[in-house]
């Protein structure tokens, strides 16, 4: 918990917290995918999570939503912890949305269909409200022409877009970003970041996996370093990037900058 | 223009330009070219070629030997056409079953209208075809064992159709023809058919056969020529409607009519409704009005967002009562109409399904209309159904032969679709309990033949069920049958859920939806879609095998050409033709079914990824 606190500005310190993780362990079989985690995400704070492939980054984040599940420590989302209740479950996954790295959009929908699924059927929302929602958020991440078309017809920058505004619909209070640009063309991952940057200023809880250096330093709060399923670093960007305090952080820092 | 491509020979001759980059033309070949290439390019080609035409030639010879062989009678194909498609229906209500096959056929060409089948066909093609049929022809009438006067004619009419159709794509070669004057055509060659060619005028009168020369009998043509221009309209009457009304309410207009329609046809065909007014009256309308009233209610407040554990524990008490009533009736202990008992059981399946549907007022209402929807075409056909029947009737089993196959066959897939996915479903669930039933019920039914189970269900299951009850032979083949083919339908169904990538099942759970939802509005959809092949191969499979009938002693297409016909006194030991004649009718519906799958195959595979 030290290395959090003095990461922290006084006036992030200050600020509810929105995930709390303590002790998080987490194994495949033999294999310890997280061995410890300790970490705390503020509201209204960006989070971006750094590491070598393999270094459990993506479990992490996984386990948030319960899409894997930890075998020991706590994780506690807005104040639920995070238990075999389904209910807690079911609470927890309509507050944080998820960006998935394949987008993981519904081929047989159009793209209006599925931004407005999750609304209609499961926050009860009515079919008008959720259309003039869905709408509204395609303004937003720049795509409204394409509302009747099919994932497969778009481009993957586009697709990726759809799978942020489809996450927006459910009015989540935290985002969870899970390589959202690993599986583009170098040419589309700006038009994504840009929406991710917008969504940031608009004062989203995100936690972002990435591995674009760029964006890392110009819009997270707080950046985390792990490896082998542990935390090695957390820092600001600022002296992340100048600076480091481990030297595995800059060994790392090294290999790709 | 030059400056963009400097690659290109600096040329300002932009025609010349873009002949250089013109791909090559591929030269075309002709009959013979093609030949050479393929038939003769080698030795060891030319010899298997000759070897393999040989052999097409005797098994064609052998075949044609069993047409023309002077022994067979195929007047006892011509003049059983009647019992060979509806067995022993009696004539005089012969009207039914023609307003049925009408009903059927308007509904083809309005389906056709709704989902705008029109796909333009290339004339050089169908001229082509032709050409490939009057030739088989004209082959046919040379190798024939007939009459000379036989072959003469065939290899005439070969040569006519062959160089009609060669006239045809030569003349208009490039053109394309759309569905509809494509329609025309087939369907003025079968009027043609009808009222042009002799075929003589085979019947039964008073018993006797009757076989004067002639077209065939005008009570088989003018119902099919009046058919055959209903269906030509309801095509023109749907496109027209398409553009009156949304494509997509015609649609659901016609899906809802494929699967509760042929149920009506069927009631029209077998049963007489002359209604006992009294007792629909007494019992069937206050009990329809009662579940569609109480049960609708019921749901509406279950299906409220808010409901909760109140609303689980009401819907699975619902279940438990539903399924203790079944106990019940078995055990002797109190006593209560099917007609209860079933709606009992679909009502607490639509309370479990109602958290699934909850939503705001217009969604709960849509929930309860298809409940009250359910209701009234339930009771519907179950009165229906129990209505006895005021037809008179020659012999008990009175429906059989192409239309007893046909209506096995459709049911038996309607039926074991559902079950089929629900039980593909429960193997693949979370849950061991479901996972182990469902596992043991679809091993043990695959390990099982067809005709052991058609044989249980049609002699043994009535000897357990509790006195009062009962089950119709027709019935018992039916549900022995879709139980049957419910275990393959969900093999098929598995394939399918298991082309599901893990990233959708995630995206559902990342999203909150509920289980249930998740199947049945991400998973199922793809599912499907991807089973569709299979499922059509099924569907062949199912028709195919109906005649699987005839050995537990239905008086289907089968059991009609071999116990019927060879056993009349004019036909006596006549099996041959009757045989030869189901193997085409057979052969004709899997071949259209598997066109029909590939057709949709592609259609889907543009439609979306």
């Amino acid at each position: 918990m030290t290395m959090t606190d003095t990461a922290l500005s006084e006036e992030l310190a200050s600020r509810r917290d929105m995930i709390e993780c303590v002790g998080v362990k987490k194994w495949f079989g033999d294999f310890q995918a997280l061995g410890g985690i300790d970490l705390t995400v503020k509201e209204q704070e960006v989070m971006v999570v750094l590491g070598p492939s393999g270094s459990g980054k993506s479990t992490l984040i996984r386990c948030i939503n319960r899409l894997e599940v930890h075998q020991e420590g706590t994780i506690v989302v807005d104040g639920i912890e995070l238990t075999n209740d389904l209910r807690n479950i079911d609470k927890i996954r309509s507050e944080v949305g998820m960006v998935f790295q394949q987008f993981n959009l519904f081929p047989h929908l159009t793209v209006i269909d599925n931004i407005t699924l999750a609304p209609i059927w499961v926050r009860k929302k009515s079919k008008v409200e959720a259309l003039r929602v869905a709408r509204e958020l395609l303004e937003r991440v720049g795509i409204p022409e394409q509302a009747e078309k099919f994932p497969g017809q778009l481009s993957g920058g586009q697709q990726q877009r759809v799978a942020i505004a489809r996450s927006l619909a459910m009015e989540p209070n935290i985002m969870l970003f899970d390589e959202p640009t690993s599986a583009l063309d170098p040419e589309m991952i700006s038009e994504v970041l840009d929406v991710m940057k917008g969504l940031a200023e608009s004062g989203m809880t995100m936690v972002v996996v990435t591995h674009e250096m760029g964006f890392a330093r110009e819009v997270a709060d707080r950046l985390v370093f792990m490896e082998d399923g542990m935390v090695v670093e957390i820092n600001n960007p600022e002296d992340f990037f100048t600076n480091p305090k481990s030297e595995r952080t800059q060994l790392f820092l090294s290999q790709i900058l | 223009m030059t400056d963009s491509i400097n690659t290109a020979p600096a040329t300002d001759n932009l025609d010349a330009l873009i002949a250089a980059n013109a791909p090559p033309e591929i030269p075309t070949h002709g009959a013979v070219d093609w030949m050479k290439k393929n038939l003769f390019s080698s030795i060891s080609t030319t010899v298997q070629t000759f070897l393999f035409i040989t052999l097409l030639v005797l098994i064609l010879r052998w075949l044609l030997g069993l047409i023309f062989d002077p022994e067979a009678s195929w007047d006892s194909v011509a003049t059983n056409m009647r019992l060979l498609f509806t067995y022993n229906y009696p004539a005089d209500q012969f009207i039914r079953i023609w307003f049925t096959v009408g009903a059927l056929l308007t509904a083809v060409g309005l389906t056709i209208a709704a989902w705008g089948v029109d796909p333009k066909l290339s004339v050089k093609k169908l001229g082509g075809n032709l050409v490939g049929v009057g030739a088989l022809i004209a082959i046919m009438g040379i190798i024939a064992p007939a009459s000379s006067t036989i072959k003469t004619g065939m290899i005439v009419v070969g040569v006519l159709i062959a160089v009609l159709g060669y006239g045809i794509s030569r003349v208009l070669g490039e053109q394309k023809i759309s569905f509809f004057p494509f329609l025309l055509v087939v369907a003025g060659f079968w009027l043609a058919v009808l009222w042009l060619v002799p075929f003589g005028r085979n019947e039964f009168i008073d018993g006797a056969v009757s076989n004067l020369p002639g077209t065939i009998n005008p009570s088989t043509k003018i119902p099919w020529t009046i058919l055959i221009l209903l269906f030509l309209g309801s095509v023109l009457a749907g496109r027209a409607l398409v553009t009156v009304i949304k494509p997509q309410a015609l649609r659901l207009t016609m899906i809802a009519w494929w699967v509760v329609g042929p149920a009506f046809l069927i009631f029209l065909v077998l049963r007489d409704p002359q209604f006992d007014y009294d007792k629909v009256l007494r019992t069937d309308v206050p009990w329809a009005l009662g579940f569609a009233i109480i049960g609708g209610a019921i749901l509406y407040w279950l299906a409220k967002p808010g409901v909760g554990e109140i609303g689980r524990l009401f819907a699975a008490s619902a279940t438990l009562f539903a399924l203790f009533n079944w106990v019940a009736a078995f055990a002797g202990w109190y006593s209560m109409l099917q007609k209860v008992r079933l709606s009992f059981l679909v009502f607490a399946l639509f309370a479990l399904a109602a958290p699934t549907f909850a939503g705001e007022r217009s969604v709960r209402l849509k929930f309860v209309y298809a409940w009250v929807g359910t209701v009234a075409i339930g009771h519907w056909l179950i009165t229906g159904i129990n209505t006895v029947s005021t037809l008179d009737i020659a012999a008990p089993p009175f429906l059989g032969g192409f239309t007893l196959s046909m209506v096995i066959a459709y049911y038996v897939m309607l039926a074991s679709f559902p079950l089929g996915i629900i039980l593909a479903l429960a193997r693949t669930s979370k849950l061991p309990i479901f996972r182990l039933l469902s596992t043991l019920y679809i091993e043990f039914v695959r390990g099982v033949p067809l005709i052991t189970i058609l044989f249980f269900f049609s002699i043994m299951v009535n000897l357990f069920l509790p006195g009062g009850m009962e089950l119709a032979e027709l019935a018992a083949i039916f549900l022995g049958y879709a139980l049957f083919s419910a275990a393959y339908m969900a093999e098929n169904v598995r394939g399918g859920l298991q082309s599901i990538r893990v990233g959708q099942y995630e995206a559902s759970d990342a999203l909150g939806l509920t289980t249930s939802q998740r199947t049945i509005f991400i998973v199922l959809p793809q599912a499907l879609r991807v089973t569709i092949p299979n499922l059509v191969g099924q569907a062949i499979g199912t028709f195919k095998e109906t005649s699987l009938i005839a050995i537990v002693g239905g008086f289907d297409l089968l059991n009609v050409a071999k116990q019927s016909i060879p056993n009349q006194p004019d036909f006596l030991g006549q099996n041959k033709p009757a045989l030869l004649f189901i193997c085409a009718i057979y052969w004709a519906g899997s071949y259209s079914m598997s066109r029909a799958s590939r057709n949709l195959e592609t259609k889907l595979g543009v439609g979306t990824r």
